[in-house]
């Protein structure tokens, strides 16, 4: 579907996530994107973006604080490089509708 | 909370934890019911509707006092081309009334309700509270039982059985050997929009009288040619939105939920539907799409799972099959606890309790619709098509007889497939529309 979001809505604005100080994604081998995988998945399967390349420093960069714990990582990178877990209790994503 | 041994401990107060918490409570053993959410239904969302029937057997007429949005009256599907759309549909006006059918509601609000009935019968509720382990003890000379669990902060806590209540993602499920590996292939995630109206315009955009709603299920158009699924469900004041599909194709696929859902906002038929209304909140979750097969291990010695994180889920009775499985194994430790004896052994009636359902059966027979799409990838799409191109031919006006009328349906018909996979495709889909 070409380039993520096109329109000017923003995906996270009406979420509310609490967010920790400490990430709860981190990726096993960074050098693994940049020489194994070639379509970058995790850059379009995460609604939020979290996920993005960075040609300057030819890595996967994580914005942990954007996630909305959609649940399709631990199972979404083909080679299971993305180690995700749950935020701490009481932190991330929080629905009060 | 150290030195504190339960009976059970049950992680998880979505509809699977609470209502095991409810039964094992109300049956005076003592139980701790954990949430990592900052109180119980603050994670949770889905499409969705729960199902009376099988609420009222954990809270008889629970209507009364539940925080619910619409019984449902009218139930849709729609095949959805860009630019028409079919519309197959039943309205029951008894659903109206008690005992009703099935009730849209928000989970953010319902669940909060369930898992306080289980802590006004006793249940101890921790909130904030992220399970990070589980704990266990020796059994005999070479044996191993659970014996409880471990918090974030290293903290422990015991008790004599674990519930498994913790939904799709299931770690400690893993952690427990107790289910296989599940793949992209067997998970579906989905993104809903909340959208608010008026009362009254929803009312009257949606054809219901003040007590009454309308799901919306929507197939082809909405995922973009990924198998998946849309839905509408009328709330009191909002909508809920939602699409979504399993993740290998849109990985292939290349596709987004948020850019999904965007496009079928902008569908005609949706549109108008929605015009004008605000966005109130975006909310993401996946859906274990199980079959019979990758049922996992249901027990062990000191465990048991519950809900979607046993991967129990059949069509559209998630939260409903949530409920009984809790249900069950709430029976199965009550029963372990008046024996003393909390092994696999004991603990097995709950396997054979779900042996016996109407959703294992389901299963069973949706075993065949799950190896039926992986087949058929384009089977949904397909039917969508045909049945547009055909109510078109149907439906156009024009100085022809009915005999040219029919051989043009024929037409669109050959020209889309041959005959013989038209009807098997067709017959498919009917009996297997609820499978996603
Ligand atoms: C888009 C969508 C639409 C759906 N539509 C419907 C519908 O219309 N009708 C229907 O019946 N079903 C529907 N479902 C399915 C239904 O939501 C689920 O089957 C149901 O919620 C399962 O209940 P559960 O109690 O097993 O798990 P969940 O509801 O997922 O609850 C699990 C709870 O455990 C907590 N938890 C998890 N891990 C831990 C941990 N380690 N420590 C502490 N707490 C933890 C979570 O925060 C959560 O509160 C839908 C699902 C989705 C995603
Ligand atoms: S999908 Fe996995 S391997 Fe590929 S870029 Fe993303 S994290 Fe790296
Ligand atoms: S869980 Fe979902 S929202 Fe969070 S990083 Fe992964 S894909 Fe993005």
């Amino acid at each position: 579907m070409g380039n993520f979001i096109k329109t000017n809505q923003n995906p996270l604005k009406y979420v509310r996530i609490k967010v920790a100080d400490h990430s709860h994604i981190y990726l096993r081998d960074k050098q693994r994107c940049q020489r194994e995988c070639e379509n970058k998945p995790c850059t379009y399967f995460c609604p939020t973006r979290v996920y993005s390349w960075s040609g300057e420093d030819r890595e996967i960069k994580v914005a942990y604080q954007r996630c909305v714990e959609c649940g399709a990582c631990p199972w979404g990178c083909p080679y299971d490089n993305i180690s995700w877990s749950f935020p701490p209790g009481g932190y991330g994503v929080h629905y009060e509708l | 909370m150290g030195n504190d041994r339960y009976d059970v401990i049950i992680v998880g107060a979505g509809p699977a934890g609470s209502s095991a918490a409810q039964l094992c409570a109300e049956n005076n053993l003592s139980v701790a019911l954990i949430e990592k959410g900052e109180f119980p239904g603050s994670k949770n969302m889905f499409g969705g509707a729960i199902y009376s029937e099988t609420t009222a057997t954990i809270v008889p007429t629970f209507w009364e006092e539940a925080p619910l949005e619409r019984p449902i009256t009218e139930e849709k599907i729609w095949f959805m081309e860009p630019n028409s759309v079919v519309e197959v549909g039943f309205t029951g006006y008894d659903f109206a009334k008690s005992p009703y059918n099935s009730f849209t509601v928000i989970r953010s609000r319902f669940d909060r309700w369930f898992a306080d009935k289980a802590v006004q019968k006793g249940a101890h509720l921790l909130t904030s509270t992220l399970v990070e382990n589980l704990v266990y003890e020796k059994l005999g000379l070479t044996g191993k039982k659970v014996s409880g669990v471990r918090l974030e902060d290293g903290s422990e806590i015991y008790s004599e059985v674990v519930i498994l209540a913790e939904g799709g993602w299931a770690n400690l499920a893993e952690k427990a050997g107790l289910r296989d590996n599940i793949n992209s292939k067997m998970l579906t995630i989905y993104i809903k929009e909340l959208l608010a109206l008026p009362q009254g315009v929803i009312e009257a955009r949606f054809n219901l009288e003040k007590n009454e709603g309308c799901s919306i299920g929507m197939v082809s158009y909405p995922t973009a040619g990924a198998i998946g699924k849309g839905g509408i469900w009328t709330n009191r004041d909002t909508i809920s939105l939602a699409v979504g599909g399993f993740l290998d194709q849109f990985n292939q696929k290349g596709l987004n939920i948020y850019q999904l859902l965007y496009r079928l906002k902008g569908h005609p038929k949706v549109k108008r539907l929605i015009e004008g209304a605000e966005t109130v909140q975006y909310m993401y979750h996946q859906i274990p799409r199980g079959s019979y097969d990758n049922i996992p291990r249901l027990y062990d010695d000191g465990i048991l799972v519950t809900g979607d994180a046993a991967n129990l889920i059949s069509g559209r009775h998630g939260t409903e099959i949530a409920m009984l499985s809790g249900m069950y194994a709430a029976e199965t430790v009550i029963h372990a606890k008046a024996k003393g004896d909390f092994s696999k052994k004991t603990l097995a009636a709950y396997g054979n309790k779900l042996e016996n359902t109407f959703f294992v059966d389901n299963m069973k027979v949706r075993k065949k619709s799950k190896i039926f799409y992986q087949k058929h990838t384009d089977s949904d799409f397909l039917i969508s098509q045909l049945a547009n191109e055909v109510a078109k031919v149907f439906f156009t006006e024009g100085f022809r007889t009915e005999q040219e009328n029919i051989n043009n349906m024929l037409k669109e018909v050959e020209n889309i497939q041959p005959l013989s996979k038209t009807l098997s495709d067709l017959y498919q889909a009917v009996w297997h529309w609820r499978v996603l």
